[in-house]
């Protein structure tokens, strides 16, 4: 495949603090690249070396072949940003701020308007055109943020956590949103803390913590360094001493957490455990109201790598 | 893309009311406000003659043209009689100034004058520019007088007579427009004073639009300079586009400023207006090369720029006597460097030059002190900017 970024051995200090540590991966055609990791992981001091807006110490950076500078304007024109903060006008509407960013990339005004109107519906948001960042709710500017970074139709598009403070019907829209652009042949990186969207989103994901990567790979590749087959949660009233016991004593079992009503059993391997697990509830007349089972999840990866939650 | 970039600069602008106010409407609401406060002043001002005392010495009565020109000054029968002068010794002339018998006296040295004053207001103004206004003209005759000589020389006429030479030097000088009984017409009075104060500040207050619309550009003051700094727009364009666009929005100002002193007002600038307004113009670029200075230069945030950008402004505002134009003349005689390169001393001092002075050297020298500072800051400006990377976003 062909890649359209590579970063070799890339390097960012802060006097004493190294934000990034000879980081180097490579972006793929038309994928969904995901950076992971908790907040101050160095996800977004990436992109900003990426797009050249931060100075590093070591390493190089190729975007689509070339040296990625601040004055490579030719490369600027085919990439997007969609950065964390809200970054339009609040004295232009929300037809003007779009407007004026796909300006800034598209001269030709017929084209330019067909831009606008195309990002307008591709985000839902037609109805608010003549509305003023103000006049907004939070998923909306998020979407009126996204439309300005995405109008001029780029090549390459870097989404710096585009979800943060969003309501769920917002996200659905946002996320929906993304894989449209992938669809319609966009290469993406996409950083975020909540590894569900990860999860969702990303053909491959690159885990970060304190600025170094941890793993990288697709999100089934990552989930079997977590080490675990399954997590049951099991909703029960009373638990005595030795059931716990008996269930810790299970040689598949990894691990038993009882907190108040909720018990947690992570195993480690076995193919029925929870047909094997309701068996034992129902001989040793344990009554429960809920019970379910969980594949592992990329906190687990964290958590099995670094020994922390990604949300800590 | 720069046009694009200049409209929208524009409407961001025009819409922004913290900036409308502060562009528009708060130099029309202080002018409205002097207008009352000072329109009383004003009607009943034919200006009172002011009491002053000059320390007798040699070096006075020697000086000829001081001598003649307060005689005239304070002369009873002279209708534009602007002093009444005390000749007495050095600790009278600081009791009479203590007990607030005069507003301030005259010491006479070698060559120099020393004003003293107790506070500053018109009155003391006034002082000071006579006497700043002589040691102009003194310079003047001495100049003519030293051509003269040479022209006589050169004529092949070693023969000079000196006194023909003087007499000759005075007619030209007294056939001449300047005179000193200007002060005391009406066309630079206590509220012109004000209005042209006014003006400079108004002027300088173009520096908050261009700081505010400069912080739009740059990656670490706001999100939008952030997203601007990837687009493939080179800097300087984009910066340029913005800059004519504040440029527009604060001449738009300051024209509005003009129309409403002088047609609500009633303001007359006199013969001077479009050097007035030519001036106002320059002035609005140095307020503006100033904000784009601040805002590029200090690596701080949003506020504490402003905060710098208005005390720096208030601080040569200060300098240059806006507030009393008796810091103006002790910066003058300590730190003279410092009304050169105060932008708002060339404002103030340009303005007060159309009045006082019978050519327009000065006024030229301020005007192209003004554009200097303003291509300087620029430049500075820019070259800060092309090196910018962001350490910190």
């Amino acid at each position: 495949m062909k890649k359209v970024i590579e970063v070799k051995n890339l390097s960012k200090y802060y006097k004493e603090l190294k934000a990034i540590d000879d980081l180097s991966f490579d972006v793929y055609k038309g994928e969904i690249l995901g950076l992971l990791g908790p907040n101050g992981s160095g996800k977004s001091t990436t992109i900003n070396c990426l797009l050249s807006l931060l100075n590093y110490q070591n390493g190089s950076i190729k975007i689509f072949g070339k040296e990625m500078k601040p004055d490579s304007y030719d490369l600027k024109r085919k990439i997007g940003v969609i950065f964390q903060e809200v970054a339009v006008f609040e004295e232009l509407t929300v037809y003007e701020n779009i407007d004026y960013f796909c300006g800034l990339y598209i001269k030709d005004k017929n084209m330019r308007k067909k831009y606008v109107e195309e990002v307008i519906n591709l985000v839902e948001i037609k109805e608010f055109k003549k509305f003023y960042p103000k006049q907004l709710s939070g998923g909306l500017l998020r979407r009126l943020n996204i439309a300005c970074g995405i109008a001029h139709k780029p090549e390459l598009i870097f989404l710096d956590e585009p979800t943060v403070a969003v309501d769920p019907q917002s996200r659905n829209n946002i996320l929906s949103g993304i894989k449209k652009l992938r669809d319609n042949g966009a290469t993406i990186i996409y950083t975020t803390h909540y590894m569900e969207e990860a999860e969702i989103l990303c053909d491959r994901i690159i885990i970060l913590d304190k600025g170094k990567i941890l793993a990288q790979g697709t999100s089934d590749e990552l989930k079997k360094l977590a080490n675990i087959e399954e997590k049951i949660t099991v909703e029960v009233k009373d638990l005595s001493d030795k059931v716990l016991e008996d269930i810790k004593n299970i040689d598949e079992v990894d691990s038993v957490v009882l907190s108040q009503n909720l018990l947690v059993i992570t195993y480690r391997k076995g193919k029925n455990n929870l047909e094997n697990l309701i068996d034992y509830l129902k001989k040793n007349k344990v009554t429960y109201s809920k019970i379910f089972s969980e594949r592992p999840t990329l906190n687990d990866v964290f958590l099995e790598l670094t020994g922390k939650e990604l949300r800590d | 893309m720069f046009w694009h970039n200049f409209k929208y600069s524009i409407k961001t602008l025009a819409r922004n009311k913290m900036l409308l106010f502060w562009t528009f409407a708060f130099p029309i609401i202080l002018g409205t406000l002097f207008s009352m406060a000072f329109s009383g002043v004003e009607n009943g001002e034919k200006l009172d003659i002011i009491n002053i005392a000059i320390v007798e010495s040699e070096y006075f009565n020697d000086d000829e043209i001081f001598n003649e020109t307060f005689k005239n000054l304070s002369d009873e029968n002279n209708e534009s009689r602007l002093f009444n002068i005390t000749y007495t010794d050095l600790d009278n002339s600081k009791q009479m100034l203590e007990d607030e018998k005069i507003v301030g006296y005259l010491e006479f040295k070698e060559n120099d004058v020393d004003i003293t004053v107790k506070s500053s207001g018109v009155n003391e103004t006034i002082l000071k520019l006579v006497v700043d206004e002589v040691i102009s003209q003194k310079k003047m005759i001495e100049t003519l007088i030293t051509k003269e000589i040479e022209n006589t020389i050169s004529s092949g006429n070693f023969n000079v007579d000196y006194d023909q030479i003087y007499n000759n030097v005075i007619n030209v000088i007294a056939s001449s427009e300047a005179n000193l009984n200007n002060i005391s017409s009406d066309n630079l009075s206590y509220i012109m004073i004000e209005f042209y104060t006014l003006i400079a500040m108004a002027a300088l207050y173009g520096g908050v639009i261009s700081m505010f619309i400069t912080n739009y550009k740059l990656a670490n003051m706001s999100a939008v300079g952030k997203r601007t700094s990837i687009t493939p727009i080179h800097k300087g364009s984009m910066l340029l586009g913005s800059l004519l666009a504040s440029y527009f929005v604060q001449l738009i100002g300051m024209g509005l400023l003009f129309l409403y002193t002088i047609f609500v007002l009633n303001v007359d600038y006199g013969s001077n207006l479009l050097l007035v307004i030519l001036l106002a113009l320059v002035g609005s670029l140095a307020g503006l090369a100033l904000g784009v200075f601040v805002a590029t230069i200090f690596k701080t945030n949003e506020n504490t720029k402003m905060g710098i950008l208005i005390a720096f402004t208030m601080l040569c505002s200060f300098l240059s006597g806006m507030m009393g134009i008796t810091m103006k003349y002790v910066v003058d005689k300590n730190i003279p460097i410092l009304n050169i390169i105060n932008p708002a001393s060339m404002i103030t001092d340009g303005f007060y030059s159309l009045y006082y002075y019978d050519t327009l050297d000065r006024f030229y020298f301020n005007l192209i002190s003004l554009i200097i500072f303003s291509a300087l800051m620029i430049f500075i400006s820019y070259s800060g900017l092309r090196r910018q990377k962001y350490d910190s976003i």
